[in-house]
């Protein structure tokens, strides 16, 4: 199930390396797919221990694979940043990381991903799992990129937002409720 | 020149015309003659070629045909191709208004006629770091302003997009659509008397597709893709700098002058260099887009930091 899982995400990536010959704006179309793989396998991470509190479905053997899928993800798009958009010159790029709030908001989301996906291994998990509520504030951090990244958002980046609030609200709402039932 | 592809559309129109002529037109060598002179305009247009000193090679007509923005109809970028086949482009008259000596409404075709039609080779940089090269047909503006005769008033010239909802569907959506409509651009008088300043009717010997703004744009090589409004409805001449739709929109971001230029970054992303469309690699963006001996007098003296 898990191989399917990877298999499965993996293939827009297949058809993306087809697609690219005849791609009109090659950059911009690695960027997106590469983005919006991303932004998808990560909430789609974050969706099983909702789905387990909601109907009783346990998913969240899947979780550490689609989180690293999304990891992935994220590593070919700032592959695509450094090589292809930057063109391996570091001096531009790091004055592009250090000026653009849009360019250094995905930065420390990259980032946070990479320290995720570093400590996912069992040994290192057992130490650091606390750690990985960090996610949250990728999520967030991704969902402005992301609306940045547009001349102006449109129906594809509201509907991410809306589907970000849910999965962190519905978090927020669980530690309130938890919080207060401590408390009597 | 490149060979018209003959679409069924097209035969359509033209076996119309076939029919409208009679079984005579089988055999009468004069009626063939007439139905070849009223084929339907989609096959070619007639204009002076570019002799395209630059040595600038064009994109392909697939990939500036697919990849547009036209926000009246989608923010996505090859949306429009099917979207904007809705447009009805017989009648389109352009409205002449302002401190012009002839206010007048013109048919398109009325405006060929007058003017003649021309190719002009340009390059073209989108604001958001992609470039191509097209072979633009039309006329330049300066012919169109000599023929209104703007009065001593006319400091600026004001372009407008057809409202017209029921085509453009995100003029429909009220609070909901995803800029401010009519679009609206402006000029000023020196920029738009600029012999490089061209109104386009065609491109690669066509007609516009409808899907790059048909029947007729504006093209402003040296600014920023957003200046070269589309599906133009009116043109009119005014004393005050017109607010165009981009800065509306975001001030901070878009000004009313868009002069392309590499050493002024847009708030969000640099302008350095440009995604020439169908590359993988990038190239240097050249200041003013490569027209700097062309126009930058236009500027002298301006602070291009501040007048973005
Ligand atoms: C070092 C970190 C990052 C850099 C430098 C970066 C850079 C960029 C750039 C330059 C664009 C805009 C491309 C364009 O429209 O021209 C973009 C778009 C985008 N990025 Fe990132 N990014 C980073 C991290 C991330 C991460 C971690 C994610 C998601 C997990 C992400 C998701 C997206 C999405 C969804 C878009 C919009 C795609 C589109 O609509 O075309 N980015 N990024």
């Amino acid at each position: 199930m898990k191989t399917l899982i990877v298999v499965l995400a993996l293939l827009p990536l297949g058809y993306t390396y087809y697609a690219l010959e005849s791609a009109i704006d090659p950059i911009k179309m690695l960027y997106t797919t590469t983005g919006v793989g991303a932004l998808l396998l990560l909430l789609l991470s974050l969706a099983p221990s909702t789905c387990q509190r909601f109907c009783a479905l346990n998913l969240l053997r899947f979780r550490k694979t689609l989180g690293l899928l999304a990891f992935v993800y994220a590593l070919l798009h700032v592959s695509v940043f450094i090589v292809l958009d930057s063109e391996l010159d570091f001096v531009t790029l790091f004055a592009k990381s250090l000026k653009k709030p849009f360019i250094y908001v995905g930065v420390i989301a990259f980032l946070i991903l990479l320290l995720m996906a570093l400590t996912s291994t069992k040994k290192l998990f057992a130490r650091f799992s606390r750690y990985h509520k960090a996610v949250y504030g990728a999520l967030v951090l991704i969902l402005l990129h992301d609306f940045w990244a547009q001349k102006v958002a449109g129906a594809f980046e509201y509907g991410m937002m809306a589907i970000g609030i849910v999965l962190l609200g519905e978090r927020v709402w669980k530690e309130c409720r938890f919080n207060m039932s401590k408390r009597h | 020149m490149p060979t018209p592809s003959i679409t069924p559309e097209i035969l359509f129109e033209a076996r119309r015309h076939f029919l409208k002529l009679g079984a005579g037109a089988l055999v009468s060598s004069t009626a063939l003659s007439q139905l070849l002179a009223s084929m339907p305009e989609e096959i070619q247009l007639s204009f002076t070629k570019d002799p395209n000193p630059l040595k600038l090679t064009p994109n392909t007509f697939e990939q500036v045909s697919n990849y547009v923005n036209f926000y009246e109809f989608s923010t996505d970028k090859t949306a429009p191709v099917k979207m904007a086949q809705v447009i009805k482009l017989k009648p389109w008259s352009l409205g002449f208004f302002g401190e012009i000596a002839r206010e007048e409404m013109v048919e398109v075709d009325d405006l060929i006629a007058k003017f003649g039609l021309e190719e002009r080779i340009y390059r073209f940089r989108c604001v958001e770091g992609w470039s191509m090269v097209v072979p633009w047909i039309g006329f330049p503006l300066y012919k169109l302003l000599d023929y209104l005769q703007p009065n001593s008033k006319a400091k600026y010239v004001k372009f407008t997009t057809r409202h017209e909802p029921d085509i453009f569907p995100d003029q429909a959506k009220g609070l909901f659509a995803s800029i401010k409509h009519p679009y609206v651009e402006g000029l000023r008088m020196d920029e738009a008397r600029h012999p490089l300043t061209f109104l386009a009717v065609g491109m690669y010997g066509k007609p516009l597709p409808k899907q790059n703004g048909a029947p007729i744009r504006l093209v402003v090589p040296w600014k920023y893709g957003f200046k070269s409004i589309k599906s133009l409805d009116l043109i009119e001449c005014v004393e005050e700098q017109p607010l165009n739709t981009w800065q509306a929109m975001a001030p901070e971001e878009y000004g009313f002058y868009a002069n392309v230029n590499p050493h002024v970054d847009h708030p969000r992303w640099s302008q350095a260099k440009e995604r020439l469309l169908g590359k993988l690699t990038k190239q240097e963006t050249l200041m003013f887009n490569g027209y700097e001996k062309e126009v930058s007098h236009l500027y002298a003296g301006m602070d291009l930091r501040k007048q973005y």
